[in-house]
C-alpha cells in the first residue's frame, strides 16, 4: 500500500514536472510565435482584435511589401557579405593559432593562450573610441571593413579557447609519424587535423555566425550610409520609421531577420549547444 | 610536436595573422583608451592635458556618472539572480525530467540565439501601451489599473523591464552550463546520499550543488564582465529612460564620447569600466572561490 501511495505521487510529481517545464518553454517560446503570427495579420486585425488572438488567414501584403518595397534585402546581402568575411579568417587563423599554441612546441606557448583569452575579459567598448578615431584616418569609417574587422578581432578569444580546447586532445603520435614521415607542420594541420576537427568548426562557424549575424555596437559605430546597414541596424531604422503605425509591417521584418538564425539553429544548434558546454566545464 | 630548426618561421607563420589582428584592435586600443582618458579632447584640435582631472571629474562633478554606476550595479544584480538563479533552477527541472530533456533544453535557448535589436523590438510591442500590448492586455483583465503600466516609460520600471529582458535572453545559456555541471555530479554520490533517506531537495542543495560550486562561481563572473559592460538593451529598449533613470555605465561612455564629441572623458568613462569589471571579478573570486 505503501509502495503503491509512493508510485502515485512520483508519477503526480513527474507530470507537475512536466507542467513546470511546459510553462516555462511557452515563456522562452512565445514571443517569437507572437512574432510570428503578427506577421499573417491585416492591419485591421491589430486594431480590431485581442493581441494573442491568431490571425484570421494568412495575409501576404506584409511579406510582399518587406521583401519588394522595402530595404530589407539590401540589408540582407550586407549582413551576409559581412558574415562570410568574418567567419573566414576567424576559423582560418583561429584554428592555426590554436594548433600552434597546443601542437608546435615553442617558448611561450601558455603566454600566447593567456595573451588570447585575456581578451574575453575586455569590455569591447574601451576600445571603441581609438578604433574610431583611427578608422576615420584611414577611412575605413562608413565601409564594410570597419565593421568586419573588429569583428574577427572580437572572436578570437573565445575561437581560439575552444579550438584549444580540442586539440589539445589530439593524439600526438599521429602527428609526429607524420613528421618523421615528411610532411611539413603545415601539411600536418591541413590534411590530418583539419578533417579531424570538422565538429568543432561546425560549432564555431554556428556560434560566430549567429553572433556576427545578431551584432549591433560596430555596426552601429562604423557605418552611417544607409546602403551598408546591416540587417541589425536595418531593422532598427525600419522599426524607428514604421514601428508606431504599421504594426503588420514591423512584425513581419522582424520575423523575417531571425528566420534565418532560426534556421541556423534548428540544423546545427546541437553543435552550438556542445560548444556552450565544452567552453565552460571542461575549461 | 618537435620542430626543426626553422622553428620560429614556422610558429610566427601559424600565429602572426591572429597575433596582428588581435593586438592591433583589441589591445594597442586599450593603450590609447587609457592616454586619452588624461587629455581634454574633441577629436579635431589639439590635444590638452589634464592629468587625472577627468577622473576627478567624475565622482565629483558628474551628475550623471554615479547614478548610470549604481543602476549598473542594481542591473548587475539582477542578471546575477536571472541568469545564475533562475538558469540554475532551470537546469534542475531540465535533470529531473524523465524524457524531452534534448527537446526542452533546444527550446529553452531560442532567446540566445536572437538579436537583442529584435528581441528588444518584439518586447517594445509586448510591452506596449498604444495600441495596448499583449503584456497590458493580459494584465488588465486582472486588474483594470494594470491596463496602463508604462513598462518603458514609468522612472520606477524602466531600468527593470530592461534588466528582465537581458537576462531573459541569456538564461537559458546559463542554464546550459549548469545543466551539463550537473549531469557530471557522480551518480555513487547522489545514490549514497538516497540510502541515507535524503530527499530529492537535501540532494540539489546538499550534493549537487556544492559539487558544482566551482561552475556556479565562474557563471556569476561571466554575469558580472557580461553586466557591468552591457550596452544594447539597456539603451535599444530603453533609449536610457526618462531623465536618463536607466542609464548605464557602457551607454553613457557611447554618449560622453559619440554624441558630445568628448573623446577625452568618454575614454575616462571607458577605463572605469575596466577598472570596475576587473576590481568586481577579482573581489568575487577571492570571496567565493575555493581550492580544490
Amino acid at each position: 500500500m505503501e509502495e503503491y501511495s509512493g508510485l502515485k505521487k512520483s508519477r503526480l510529481g513527474r507530470s507537475a514536472l512536466y507542467v513546470l517545464a511546459v510553462l516555462v518553454l511557452i515563456i522562452m517560446v512565445y514571443p517569437f510565435f507572437y512574432t510570428m503570427m503578427s506577421a499573417f495579420k491585416t492591419p485591421e486585425e491589430f486594431v480590431s482584435k485581442a493581441q494573442y488572438a491568431l490571425p484570421d488567414g494568412l495575409y501576404l501584403g506584409n511579406i510582399r511589401y518587406v521583401l519588394l518595397e522595402s530595404n530589407i534585402p539590401r540589408y540582407f546581402l550586407n549582413s551576409l557579405t559581412v558574415m562570410v568575411c568574418v567567419l573566414v579568417p576567424v576559423l582560418l587563423f583561429g584554428s592555426m593559432a590554436a594548433f600552434a599554441i597546443c601542437k608546435l612546441q615553442f617558448k611561450g606557448q601558455k603566454l600566447m593562450l593567456s595573451y588570447f583569452l585575456m581578451g574575453l575579459m575586455i569590455p569591447l567598448q574601451v576600445c571603441l573610441i581609438p578604433l574610431y578615431l583611427t578608422f576615420g584616418k584611414l577611412h575605413l569609417t562608413d565601409s564594410l571593413v570597419g565593421v568586419i574587422l573588429p569583428q574577427i578581432a572580437f572572436d578570437f578569444p573565445f575561437t581560439i579557447y575552444l579550438f584549444a580546447n580540442f586539440f589539445k586532445f589530439l593524439p600526438d603520435e599521429v602527428l609526429e609519424s607524420a613528421v618523421l614521415d615528411g610532411c611539413s607542420p603545415f601539411r600536418v594541420y591541413a590534411v590530418i587535423v583539419t578533417p579531424m576537427a570538422k565538429n568543432i568548426f561546425l560549432t564555431l562557424a554556428t556560434m560566430d555566425g549567429i553572433f556576427c549575424w545578431n551584432e549591433f555596437v560596430f555596426a552601429y559605430t562604423f557605418t552611417s550610409s544607409k546602403k551598408l546597414q546591416t540587417v541589425t541596424l536595418g531593422l532598427r531604422d525600419f522599426v524607428g520609421m514604421y514601428g508606431a503605425t504599421d504594426w503588420g509591417r514591423t512584425f513581419t521584418t522582424i520575423f523575417l531577420t531571425i528566420l534565418p538564425t532560426f534556421i541556423l539553429y534548428f540544423f546545427l544548434g546541437k553543435y552550438m549547444l556542445a560548444g556552450m558546454t565544452d567552453g565552460a566545464v571542461k575549461g | 610536436m618537435k620542430l626543426g630548426k626553422h622553428q620560429w618561421q614556422t610558429v610566427l607563420l601559424f600565429t602572426c595573422p591572429a597575433l596582428l589582428i588581435y593586438t592591433l584592435i583589441v589591445f594597442v586600443p586599450i593603450i590609447w583608451s587609457s592616454v586619452y582618458s588624461i587629455f581634454d579632447w574633441n577629436g579635431i584640435g589639439s590635444m590638452k592635458f589634464v592629468g587625472f582631472t577627468n577622473y576627478l571629474k567624475l565622482f565629483t562633478r558628474d551628475r550623471e556618472f554615479l547614478p548610470a554606476f549604481r543602476h549598473t550595479i542594481i542591473y548587475t544584480a539582477a542578471q546575477i539572480a536571472l541568469q545564475v538563479f533562475v538558469g540554475l533552477a532551470l537546469a534542475f527541472l531540465l535533470s529531473s525530467l524523465p524524457k524531452l530533456r534534448t527537446f526542452f533544453q533546444t527550446m529553452y535557448y531560442v532567446p540566445v540565439v536572437i538579436s537583442s535589436v529584435a528581441l528588444c523590438q518584439i518586447f517594445e510591442k509586448l510591452m506596449s501601451l498604444q495600441p495596448l500590448g499583449l503584456f497590458n492586455s493580459i494584465l488588465g483583465k486582472i486588474n483594470p489599473a494594470w491596463y496602463d503600466i508604462k513598462w518603458l516609460t514609468d522612472v520606477r520600471l524602466c531600468l527593470g523591464s530592461a534588466a528582465f529582458v537581458e537576462g531573459y535572453k541569456y538564461m537559458g545559456m546559463y542554464m546550459v552550463i549548469f545543466y551539463a555541471a550537473l549531469l557530471g555530479v557522480p551518480d555513487e554520490l547522489v545514490e549514497a546520499a538516497k540510502i541515507d533517506g535524503a530527499s530529492s531537495w537535501d540532494i540539489a542543495i546538499h550534493v549537487k550543488i556544492p559539487y558544482i560550486r566551482n561552475v556556479i562561481v565562474a557563471n556569476c563572473v561571466l554575469v558580472l564582465n557580461g553586466s557591468l559592460r552591457a550596452y544594447d538593451i539597456p539603451y535599444l529598449l530603453t533609449n536610457n529612460g526618462p531623465g536618463n533613470s536607466a542609464q548605464l555605465l557602457a551607454p553613457y561612455m557611447y554618449k560622453q564620447a559619440f554624441s558630445s564629441m568628448k573623446y577625452g572623458y568618454g575614454s575616462a568613462v571607458a577605463v572605469m569600466i575596466v577598472i570596475i569589471s576587473l576590481v568586481f571579478a577579482t573581489v568575487f573570486r577571492r570571496i567565493f572561490e575555493r581550492e580544490d
